[in-house]
């Protein structure tokens, strides 16, 4: 019998990253052209980035469509009314230097990624990650890295036009012991001078901890170290950058450590959906959950010449997985409330429509942290909890202009 | 810069932030209150204003939450704006004698270490001396008591702690285990606080009690006369100390040898005395033997910044080389302390609160000695000496005039007991360089340290009983 998934947000999400959609409309062609998807509202706020460009999407049953100005996806049989995701303004200026913002930062729903220098070493030893999208500058030969001036700009055209609430930075690896977060240093003290806003990291895990403590200390609100495959065979084939020169226990010794420092519900990894069996993804979401880290479950999204998806993958093969995170998230006592709303990847508040016995409803806290009011409290709480627990470091936001 | 992030609870480390406004705030509405409420019978507006500035004082000393200099200013400046006394007066009690006595101190004891005379002398003494365990010991011992004449207890001490480290080193000594290496430190430290009351060098403590002494009633206690009065209880805490040391770390070592090729190497190392460590030598014995016979005359502070003149135009010292070695947090806490005592004495405000007090017991000069030494002995123990003076001074001074007594032997029985701190590392600069060396645990210094307090106490109060009569001393005028 055919899966309908268009009457439940959560599935739905799953099932159109998993499948991708086809689009004939001339309208949102042109919006999604040049970028990695298309960035859609589906019912009860749920936002999703669609794959639609890929190979395998032209298989996918789901086309979008527009009816009396309205757009709505559809499977063929049944339909659901959406909203496309407006295109930033800001994607169509350039900062005063002349480098366009769409170079520097990408929106994806509550977090706009900004990746100063979008270059990865593993590349250059010919070790980078088998998935990697390659959205870095892989050989470094540009070397190309934006200024703490340009940054600022950025963030700047991101907070104004409201685009996104959090400011993600981002590292690829570089030989150091800090992870890149030295590196970093000076573009999240910087933001944090300027804004009001929460910064979370995505770094490589540091040698020594006193680095985690170092990042919490500079201003980030969260950090992510991406274990991305939870088996250790496959992390060592399909990462082999990571496996080799970081190490799986690093990831996870790393992690564990964040996860006593920084704010619960902060520290986060991704485990790819797709790229290893279901059963190991659950084993990673038990592990991760049980040190106080958030899963985050990105579905990979193969291409021609990297086809690295396990098979059969299907919607009914993986919605145990995201069924399992959200309980066993809700279990450990993380708090759900700050890694959400990312239109890429799928968060454990998001599949709490899937969980069924009632717990689909939204409670008022997650509401509230929706809102303005919400977004201000939740940095003003991490910004007096940081000013609470660092010791023998200045707080960025205290500098004088 | 290193970072360190604080695990604990955060509603612990909220309540820790709060503590401190809290306590401010409660702070400001007892004093308010104190300020506003019916004024007492037999007290005067000043005079409860002055009690009210005392009390805040009093916690802000005692409890150490801002630095003991800044509360002495906080005096300053509610004095005059409660109007206990006028404006002109205050700041002119800041001009007082013992602020530049102890200034002139500090420069004297600065321009002797910076010579590297007293370097000189701790290394040769103990060198001379030490040929065995206990005559090593005996040395260090009587070297930090007598350094400490001479200068403040808090110099001699960090100057010999690197001296006796490096000996405990080479003897292969134990940090916490050795008894030889805890005899050393425990002599050093109370070598230090005994001989640091043998005279009004050892600390500014007594400098600023005669401060206040002369303030309030006008009567002064000269540089020999305070030696010749304590020397008696300085002779016999050091036996006293001697003996229990011994009794409890029996010396576990033979010899000392490589001990004294340490000393020999250091010796050696500072070469032949220079032009300047002997003129440096020549300005402190004048300046010692002037105290003695013209301090009376000339007064003591005059002859200490004549010396300290002197250093300067020998060009023995620069002002840059003296700077580090001034203390002038402690400069203006005494400022401030001279005042507050003055505000209460003046305002009547200190004979009222002694009365009320512990004028049922203090029925007899010999029980208002004997209470208020034991005070200052056990209070001294957990805070700054002369904040103890500050404290206990100006009501005990006000408790002798009625009691018909001298105000000078109440100022001994204060300013004397407030130097011997022995029990905590708190306690004194002293004590805390001792156990900072590992081979003392507080433990050790608790157990030892209330011995010698209860010691201290007593032989004090036989010495005032049975010693100062003969030197024609006595509690009453
Ligand atoms: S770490 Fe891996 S996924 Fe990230 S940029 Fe480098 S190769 Fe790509």
């Amino acid at each position: 019998m055919k899966k309908n998934y268009l009457n439940n947000p959560g599935s739905l999400k799953i099932d159109l990253m998993l499948r991708g959609i086809r689009i004939d409309d001339p309208l949102v062609k042109a919006w999604a052209c040049g970028t990695s998807g298309v960035d859609i509202l589906l019912p009860q706020n749920t936002l999703v980035n669609i794959p639609c460009r890929e190979e395998f999407t032209k298989g996918s049953p789901y086309t979008i469509k527009k009816r009396d100005g309205n757009y709505l996806i559809t499977d063929g049989a049944e339909e659901v009314p959406v909203s496309l995701v407006p295109r930033p303004e800001f994607y169509n200026r350039k900062t005063t230097t002349g480098v366009p913002f769409t170079s520097i930062a990408v929106v994806h729903g509550s977090y706009t990624v900004i990746t100063p220098s979008p270059r990865c070493d593993f590349f250059n030893r010919s070790i980078e990650c088998k998935y990697c999208a390659g959205n870095f500058d892989v050989k470094g030969s540009s070397n190309v890295t934006y200024t703490v001036e340009e940054v600022i700009e950025t963030v700047e055209a991101v907070l104004k036009e409201k685009a996104s609430e959090i400011i993600y930075l981002s590292i690829g690896f570089s030989e150091s012991d800090d992870g890149g977060i030295s590196f970093l240093k000076p573009y999240l003290t910087a933001i944090k001078k300027h804004f009001n806003c929460l910064v979370a990291v995505e770094a490589l895990p540091p040698k020594q901890n006193h680095w985690i403590d170092e990042t919490y200390a500079i201003g980030a609100d969260s950090v992510l170290y991406n274990l991305e495959i939870f088996d250790p065979e496959l992390f060592e084939i399909i990462c082999p950058g990571r496996a080799s020169l970081i190490g799986r226990k690093r990831y996870m010794e790393s992690l564990e450590y964040a996860a006593k420092i920084f704010p619960n519900g902060t520290v986060a990894s991704h485990l790819i959906v797709g790229l290893e069996p279901p059963g190991s993804t659950c084993m990673g979401i038990d592990y991760l959950t049980g040190i106080g880290v958030v899963p985050i479950l990105p579905i990979y999204r193969p291409t021609s010449s990297r086809a690295l998806r396990i098979e059969p993958l299907n919607a009914e093969i993986i919605l145990p997985v995201y069924k399992h995170l959200y309980h066993a998230v809700k279990k450990s006592g993380v708090n759900m409330n700050w890694v959400r709303d990312i239109s890429m990847v799928t968060t454990p508040i998001e599949v709490k429509t899937l969980a069924g016995d009632g717990a689909s409803k939204t409670t008022l806290v997650e509401n509230f942290y929706k809102t303005k009011i919400g977004i201000k409290a939740a940095w003003g709480l991490s910004t007096l909890r940081r000013k609470l627990r660092v010791k023998g470091s200045k707080d960025p936001s205290d500098s004088k202009h | 810069m290193s970072v360190e992030i604080d695990t604990r609870p955060i509603w612990l480390l909220i309540f820790l932030k709060a503590v401190r406004p809290l306590f401010f705030l409660l702070m400001g509405l007892a004093f308010l209150y104190a300020v506003q409420m019916p004024t007492p019978e037999g007290l005067t507006i000043g005079g409860q204003r002055a009690i009210a500035i005392f009390f805040v004082c009093l916690i802000l000393w005692v409890t150490n939450v801002v630095p003991l200099a800044i509360t002495s200013l906080f005096a300053i400046v509610l004095v005059p704006l409660l109007g206990v006394l006028t404006q002109k007066d205050t700041y002119s009690l800041f001009g007082n004698e013992a602020v530049f006595f102890i200034l002139g101190a500090f420069i004297l004891a600065g321009a002797i270490m910076h010579s590297g005379l007293s370097n000189r002398i701790a290394l040769n003494i103990m060198d001379r001396f030490g040929g065995s365990p206990r005559k090593l010991l005996l040395s260090i011992f009587l070297l930090a008591a007598v350094l400490s004449f001479f200068m403040s207890e808090h110099a001699v001490a960090a100057m010999l702690f690197p001296i006796v480290l490096e000996i405990s080193k080479s003897l292969g000594l134990k940090p916490g285990k050795s008894n030889y290496g805890k005899l050393m430190f425990f002599a050093l430290a109370w070598g230090c606080v005994i001989g640091g009351v043998g005279t009004f060098l050892g600390g500014a403590r007594v400098p600023l009690a005669i401060g206040i002494l002369k303030e309030t009633t006008g009567a002064s206690i000269e540089f020999l006369d305070y030696t010749i009065a304590v020397f008696p209880l300085v002779i016999i805490m050091m036996l006293v100390g001697y003996m229990l040391l011994t009794r409890f770390f029996p010396i576990d070592i033979t010899g000392v040898e490589s001990a004294r090729q340490v000393l020999a190497k250091r010796l050696k190392g500072l070469g032949k005395m220079t032009y300047s460590e002997y003129c440096v030598g020549a300005v402190l014995g004048l300046t010692i033997l002037a105290w003695i016979f013209f301090g009376r005359r000339f007064g003591l502070a005059t002859i200490a910044l004549s010396s300290v003149v002197m250093l300067f135009m020998l060009r023995l010292v620069r002002w840059k080389d003296i700077e580090e070695y001034v203390n002038w947090g402690i400069i203006l806490m005494y400022g401030g302390a001279i005042i507050l005592g003055t505000a209460l004495d003046k305002s009547g405000a200190a004979s009222w609160l002694v009365n009320g007090a512990i004028g049922k017991w203090a029925t007899s000069p010999w029980t208002v000695f004997a209470i208020f030494s034991l005070l200052s002995i056990f209070l001294t123990e957990a805070m700054s000496n002369a904040a103890v003076i500050a404290i206990l001074l100006p009501v005990s001074i006000g408790m002798a005039e009625n009691l018909s007594m001298d105000p000078s032997i109440v100022t001994y029985s204060i300013a004397v007991p407030a130097g011997l701190a022995f029990m905590f590392p708190m306690s004194t600069p002293a004590n805390a360089i001792a156990v900072s060396s590992n081979y003392i645990t507080v433990k050790d210094m608790v157990k030892g340290g209330f011995i010698m307090c209860i010691t201290a106490w007593l032989v004090f109060n036989l010495v005032a009983a049975y010693w100062w009569p003969l030197i024609g001393m006595g509690y009453s005028k």
